[in-house]
């Protein structure tokens, strides 16, 4: 049984016995500068989650679901802490502090949310649909899977440039590694050695259906004896687990071995999106929920630094002020942000720029 | 000029390409060490090296996905599907992926890709080796759909695809690879024909027939029979069927106030419907007769002879229903 079962939820040892482990704990050599950093992200995350939620609610954001990552936080930072600025990551809907991570300002994320004319896809589409190849965010769809099997294009593109050590993190839900091109995205890679990071985020619910109903192994990291490819299964509520696991993945990537499997096990504390907070309590036990809530990332990670003694209780504020204003001062610039004009729906739909003389 | 086959012009049209161009890829099964089921891709592995001919797992989402996600960091996949039928494998990642990527990213990032492989029936390839889908990817926005019917149009089109900054699904008519032959401009005429422009391969009078692939040549035999009996076709071959070239069309029936459309797809909701729709928008006032289809009976392409002639259209039934419409 691993904690990829709703049965073995009180459990956070069992599982470690299928997925592998890093053994290093590379967060050492972190400088006390980066694990600030690390909290704030942290933050950064949990305040954009709840900014949101609160538009949503007041009536200020009035289109488009709200697709919560609350609990989920240690994952969008772990994973992308320790990436080059040059590699790739193809970010989905509990991801959206990713694409401010890895580049974008809070401003155009917002715009993106609001359907706003300045937007990433210019209002055109929603949410996590957006990408900026030139920032390395590779844009995904609402089919999840998907994006799996196209990161390894991505990625092919950085060999016949001779770019073999760019890596691409391609996030990925429990429920997503049940399609087809999950399976012949990580084949693939797996073939030619792609240095491909596949973080598929357990949150444990598909929208409604748990994970047992979604995938027949004991974990899920255990999909990748299946390619022959390192699979961890993790706690992805411990930041530094999850950084530690994505540096030792990275190396592996790196040099030329290819792809790996990381199985972040979190929980999805909100609904599939706002609309579902109601019946997400009702096709889940209110006692798991409330178990998860008591290994929310945010205090896990400030107990940690305190104990460090390298930090003071006022060195880390909950939540950093700062944050709070930025993210507000965001949500304003796209209120505030041109709509679309109607005509512009049917522009780039082709690209003729090039023509046949190119 | 060179004196080539289809499948040849095909061929020929890709690696000039990919001598042109290093950043035109291919990928697909059995094409590098075998040279493709038809040997479209023939030399390509020796040529190019593994890293531009790659040959995948049996896999069409990831194959046509690999050329997607490439072109959106630069490059340009050529995604071959050993038969097309087998691109309903990878239907999200045309229509869904590479279709919408330059939408959802506000212009910026164009898919450059073509899909292409052998389509269509009469020689006995059953239900997965003979269908004429293209339909489904005309109804798609975002992507273009072109089927040749000569090499030199073959060859002119291939170059233009793979330059073309948008998904290209490319129909290659098995039964044209070898059976048909023609002239073709020398490499270093850098021949090229422009997507979306139909051509007029036999001009006339009475009736005008629109129609693309392997029917081209139907059509065109058809012609010379009805030639006998004083009933004069002009046979336009589509070339592109998306972008559609309805000046062309337009310009014809308003000539011959009569039109036939010929298609190898399952009659309902094919491309010819759309045709004469716009046709009956259009050009109305211009009509002596009601727009007629041949095209495909509503059923599967079957494997025994006499079923598969049945399903699909014949130079006869052009010949039955340009009669039939010269004399309303």
């Amino acid at each position: 049984m691993g904690v990829a079962r709703r049965t073995t939820l009180g459990s956070t040892r069992t599982r470690r016995k299928n997925g592998q482990q890093t053994a290093i704990a590379y967060h050492e050599r972190l400088e006390k500068s980066d694990l600030l950093e690390i909290y704030r992200r942290l933050w950064f995350a949990r305040i954009f989650d709840e900014a949101l939620y609160d538009a949503k609610k007041k009536g200020r954001l009035r289109r488009g679901n709200v697709y919560g990552s609350r609990g989920q936080e240690a994952i969008q930072v772990g994973t992308t802490y320790p990436l080059r600025p040059d590699d790739f990551v193809s970010p989905i809907h509990r991801d959206m502090p990713v694409f401010v991570f890895r580049g974008m300002t809070p401003e155009q994320v917002m715009c993106q949310i609001w359907g706003k004319a300045n937007a990433p896809t210019r209002g055109k589409d929603s949410w996590s649909h957006m990408g900026d190849m030139s920032l390395g965010i590779v844009h995904s769809t609402s089919m999840l899977g998907s994006t799996i099997a196209v990161a390894c294009g991505v990625l092919w593109a950085q060999r016949l440039d001779g770019r073999r050590d760019r890596v691409l993190v391609a996030y990925t839900g429990e429920g997503a590694t049940a399609t087809g091109p999950f399976h012949e995205g990580l084949n693939f890679a797996a073939v030619h050695k792609l240095p491909l990071i596949v973080v598929v985020e357990n949150n444990q619910y598909a929208y409604s259906t748990p994970v047992e109903l979604e995938v027949p192994t004991e974990t899920v990291a255990d999909r990748a004896k299946g390619y022959g490819i390192p699979g961890y299964c993790i706690d992805g509520n411990d930041v530094l687990e999850v950084y530690n696991t994505t540096c030792a993945a990275l190396e592996h990537a790196r040099a030329g071995n290819g792809p790996v499997l990381i199985e972040c096990v979190t929980y999805r504390l909100q609904g599939h999106a706002d609309h579902d907070e109601t019946r997400a309590r009702q096709y889940r036990p209110v006692e798991e929920i409330e178990l998860w809530e008591k290994r929310d990332p945010l205090p896990r990670y400030r107990q940690y630094l305190l104990k460090t003694g390298l930090f003071s209780e006022d060195e880390l504020p909950e939540p950093p002020p700062d944050i709070v204003e930025r993210i507000q001062k965001a949500i304003e610039y796209a209120i505030s942000s041109p709509d679309p004009e109607p005509h512009t729906a049917l522009e780039d739909i082709y690209d003729e720029s090039a023509g046949v003389s190119r | 000029m060179r004196e080539v086959t289809f499948l040849e012009a095909i061929r020929l049209a890709m690696w000039e390409e990919m001598e042109r161009d290093p950043n035109v890829f291919i990928i697909g099964e059995d094409i590098g060490r075998m040279g493709g089921a038809f040997g479209v891709t023939t030399g390509f592995l020796e040529r190019f090296g593994p890293d531009r001919v790659i040959d995948a797992p049996i896999s069409e989402t990831a194959i046509i996905a690999v050329a997607v996600g490439a072109a959106a960091a630069g490059k340009r996949g050529i995604a071959e599907m050993q038969f097309i039928d087998f691109i309903s494998y990878g239907f999200d990642q045309v229509v869904n992926v590479a279709g919408t990527w330059l939408y959802r990213s506000g212009g910026k990032t164009p898919i450059p890709i073509v899909v292409r492989g052998p389509s269509g029936g009469y020689v006995g390839g059953s239900l997965y080796h003979s269908q004429q889908f293209e339909a489904w990817f005309f109804h798609t926005p975002g992507v273009k759909v072109v089927q040749p019917a000569f090499p030199d149009d073959a060859y002119g089109l291939m170059k233009a695809a793979i330059r073309d900054n948008n998904p290209v699904v490319f129909y290659e008519h098995k039964y044209l690879y070898r059976r048909i032959k023609g002239p073709i401009p020398d490499a270093s005429e850098d021949y090229i024909v422009r997507l979306g422009e139909a051509r007029i391969r036999r001009y006339g009078s009475d009736i005008t027939v629109v129609t693309y692939g392997a029917m081209v040549h139907f059509a065109l035999e058809a012609a010379q029979r009805l030639e006998k009996e004083g009933i004069s076709l002009e046979v336009i071959d589509l070339r592109t069927i998306k972008p559609l070239d309805m000046e062309t069309i337009l310009e014809s029936v308003r000539k011959t106030s009569k039109v036939l459309i010929v298609y190898e797809a399952p009659k309902t909701g094919g491309v010819g419907a759309e045709i004469s729709a716009r046709i009956t928008e259009q050009a109305f006032e211009w009509l002596d007769a009601p727009i007629m289809r041949v095209a495909a009976k509503d059923a599967f392409v079957p494997f025994a002879e006499p079923l598969e002639k049945f399903v699909l259209p014949s130079v006869d039934d052009i010949v039955f229903a340009a009669r039939e419409l010269a004399a309303y």
